[in-house]
């Protein structure tokens, strides 16, 4: 389903992802942590090519593409691979201009040339799975913080991904609406997506995750079942991060 | 003011009204539709990454920056004839302000576009969307929110630099406000005349970009 094979990315001199290998099955939830700074958001923007890895072998779904040398790759390559995977941010990006349902309906109309009343009954759908749609209409900026990222979620769903990317998706809310967020992708772990979530909500990882990867200095330094990786890491320093999570908890 | 005066007054009011409705005005919204394409289209040069549409754009931002406006209006209408293109006044009066427009205008635009959060273009590319359909579909339209209130102020300044078209021989508004004071020796009055009609023009263009804005702002919080 998801394969990447020794992939590395450097921004000038500074080598953020120093060689990183993953498999992900479908259906399946990859739950990624890190310190900041360990290049976990970087592995997960190369997913969409939003970074382009400078070397490497990525593929998802059908999909394959091969890194070498930093070599530009064609805009059909990106945009094929891009239709692979929906992204949800941490600041949710939604585009203020547009209604809620808009939002949902805008790229099923210009990336995949659905006509507007499909579009619209299909953004509707979303909606009502991420339990907004009776907010439809709304701007962004009448929304909360959970509920625009809720919207978030539904705008990457509307697209059919093969898989859905989460980058800090619950980081910039207020403690109080993490939860709505962390539920609707509760859900759609329990309805079969096939996820991959950068976070640092450990209970998240323990509860929805199937796989835990641990990323510091651009390299996996642990990985299995949350609950190896959780409670008993075999490495020192993926211990000493944990330790620091809970104490800060 | 006297009899006389005041009476010239108000027969001047119908031609100034009529040359500002039919010359003034006219030469202003063409002038600045087509400076806005300009601007559009050199912003976009600015922000390619294609070397030489950026150097073309470039230059033209230089060139008309650096100079007068009165002296590129001159070049055009008393200048190219002299390399055979004979132009009408009017439509060296379009060249020269829709040049003008555009390049102060795609500074502007430039900024408009540059001021759009880079979470935008990345939501939109993580769509499956092209450069143009985020574009298109995502950044202008956040960035013509951002650039309503220079670009009006442009349009603005625009109004009142037609009236250099006169010295190209063009008969807009302050033209016939200088005809009228040729035959009736009333300067001060004249102009002022004029003056008062730039005004009214200029203040009917505020309360349009009042308008703008406030519909414009219907998605944002501001």
């Amino acid at each position: 389903m998801i394969e990447v094979r020794n992939l590395h990315k450097s921004f000038g001199s500074l080598e953020v992802l120093k060689g990183i290998d993953l498999k992900l099955e479908k259906g399946k939830v990859l739950v990624i942590i890190g310190p900041s700074g360990s290049g976990k958001t970087t592995l997960l923007r190369c997913f969409n090519l939003l970074e382009q890895p400078d070397e490497g072998f990525l593929r998802i779904g059908g999909v394959t593409l091969e890194f070498k040398g930093g070599s530009k790759l064609k805009r059909d390559q990106i945009l094929k691979l891009r239709g692979q995977s929906g992204m949800v941010f941490q600041s949710y990006n939604l585009f203020p201009h547009m209604t809620a349902l808009e939002n949902v309906m805008e790229a099923q109309v210009t990336v995949k040339g659905k006509s507007k009343s499909e579009a619209r009954a299909y953004a509707l759908e979303m909606l009502v799975k991420v339990g907004l749609g009776d907010k439809a209409d709304s701007y962004p900026h009448q929304l909360s913080g959970g509920q625009q990222q809720r919207v978030g979620i539904a705008r990457a769903m509307a697209m059919d991904p093969e898989v859905l990317l989460f980058d800090e998706p619950t980081s910039a809310l207020d403690p109080e609406l993490v939860g709505e967020v962390l539920r609707v992708m509760k859900s759609l772990a329990a309805g079969g997506m096939t996820m991959i979530v950068v976070t640092h909500e450990m209970k998240f990882a323990a509860e929805v995750a199937d796989w835990v990867i641990m990323v510091d200095k651009g390299r996996i330094i642990e990985e299995g079942p949350p609950k190896d990786v959780l409670e008993n890491p075999r490495s020192p320093r993926a211990a000493q991060f944990l330790n620091l999570l809970t104490e800060t908890v | 003011m006297d009899d006389r005066k005041l009476q010239i007054f108000i027969d001047s009011l119908l031609p100034l009204l009529k040359s500002a409705v039919a010359f003034t005005v006219p030469l202003t919204l063409i002038s600045f539709a087509i400076g806005l394409l300009l601007a559009i289209l050199t912003a976009l040069a600015r922000l390619s990454q294609w070397k030489i549409l950026n150097l073309i754009a470039r230059f033209y931002v230089w060139i008309i920056r650096g100079t007068p406006l009165l002296v590129q209006l001159f070049i055009i209408f008393f200048g190219l004839p002299s390399i055979g293109v004979t132009l009408d006044p009017f439509y060296a009066a379009v060249i020269g302000f829709s040049l003008s427009v555009g390049a102060y205008g795609s500074e502007i635009v430039r900024a408009a576009i540059l001021s759009i959060h880079k979470g935008q273009w990345e939501a939109a590319y993580s769509l499956g969307m092209t450069r143009l359909q985020a574009l298109r579909r995502i950044v202008l339209p956040q960035a013509a929110r951002v650039s309503v209130p220079p670009l009006a102020n442009s349009f603005i300044s625009l109004v009142k630099d037609t009236s250099l078209a006169a010295s190209i021989t063009y008969v807009e508004m302050f033209r016939t406000a200088q005809q009228i004071v040729a035959t009736t020796f009333e300067p001060l009055l004249l102009y002022c005349e004029a003056g008062l009609f730039y005004l009214a023009l200029s203040t009917i263009l505020s309360s349009l970009q009042n308008y703008l804005e406030k519909r414009l702002d219907r998605f944002s919080a501001r």
